[in-house]
């Protein structure tokens, strides 16, 4: 006998996260998911970008790491709440692990929760985790062809920032190669040049949070 | 390597439905795959040829079928087919996609014997 499924084997996963969803929405959350390659910035961005934010609107952050609790570790000396989800083998956070981060966490007065996904151009885009909006991140010291290679990242993001702009002139980067490749990609998501050292980028970002605060 | 979660998510759903629906054998899994999902599929057979040992769909078949990718253009409602490094529609020119398929993998059938009773 042959039995007609046609079912998302993602379909548990989906499942969770719009729960995760609607959990955060009760709650007044709204959630960005930060992905991109390990070390372009993403630990960097929360700890300039929480400060900024204060005190109007207060964040909590969620950190996939393989291993360790350096990133937490980081993030708490803000004295925000934070909680560290370690993978272990895993490429990725799924839903349920954000469920589990998210009931260890005290939601009232928060406004932004940010999950730091774990570093990775190809697996986490694959995993909705409960989100409102998805950030991803793409540094210069990458290289400037990452668009093209890694475009599933890039095609469902909401904002993209371009960080470590302050390296532009020493690594001769190629802008318009980046904005080419998008312009195939996703013309939908802002693309903000940005650098935690200068400062660029910075007030552009902080405002495209605030208007996602509905 | 998301292989390996997909192929774990795979294995629960196929139980839950031949226990559901049984108790059913299952004999073959008919998976289909989208182009855009990323999913390696020597990488996913290896992934449910670990995941499936020595378990009650040890003996089962995978059968994958890559599937074609849609998209429907935010600005004009155009439904055109992506590549996975070009979401230009073709009509209105803008990369603003939103996926209708091709960044799933779907279960599509279950051939199964229903298990004699003990």
């Amino acid at each position: 006998m042959k039995i007609q499924v046609v079912e998302s084997v993602l379909k548990a996963n989906d499942a969770v996260a719009h729960e995760n969803r609607r959990r955060l929405d009760r709650a007044g959350v709204r959630c960005i998911n930060i992905m991109s390659a390990p070390g372009s910035g993403k630990t960097t961005l929360l700890e300039k970008t929480i400060p900024a934010l204060l005190p109007d609107i207060r964040c909590a952050v969620l950190v996939g790491d393989l291993q360790t609790t350096r990133d937490a570790e980081r993030i708490g000396k803000l004295d925000i709440p934070v909680v560290q989800i370690n993978t272990g083998r895993g490429c990725h956070l799924d839903a349920t692990q954000v469920t589990s981060g998210i009931a260890a966490l005290d939601l009232r007065g928060i406004g932004f929760l940010f999950i730091e996904n774990v570093g990775n151009m190809v697996c986490p885009a694959g995993f909705d985790l409960g989100e409102h909006a998805r950030a991803a991140l793409l540094s210069v010291p990458e290289g400037d062809d990452k668009v093209a290679k890694y475009p599933t990242l890039f095609q469902p993001a909401d904002i993209i920032l371009l960080t470590k702009v302050d390296l532009i002139g020493v690594l001769e980067y190629c802008m318009d190669r980046v904005r080419e490749d998008l312009s195939h990609v996703n013309t939908r998501a802002p693309l903000i040049e940005f650098s935690s050292k200068t400062g660029q980028g910075m007030e552009q970002w902080l405002s495209w949070l605030r208007s996602q605060k509905r | 390597m998301h292989e390996m979660a997909l192929a774990s998510n795979l294995y629960d759903q196929v139980i839950r439905i031949a226990q559901d629906q049984g108790p059913l054998t299952v004999t073959k899994i008919e998976l289909e795959v989208g182009a855009l999902q990323l999913v390696v599929p020597e990488a996913f057979e290896m992934a449910w040829e670990a995941i499936r040992a020595d378990s009650p769909l040890a003996g089962a078949a995978l059968h994958i079928t890559e599937i074609k990718s849609s998209a429907r253009c935010r600005h004009c409602e155009r439904v055109f087919e992506p590549a996975i490094d070009n979401y230009l529609c073709p009509n209105c020119g803008q990369a603003d996609a939103e996926l209708l398929a091709g960044n799933d993998i779907i279960l599509k059938s279950l051939v199964c014997e229903k298990e004699d009773p003990a």
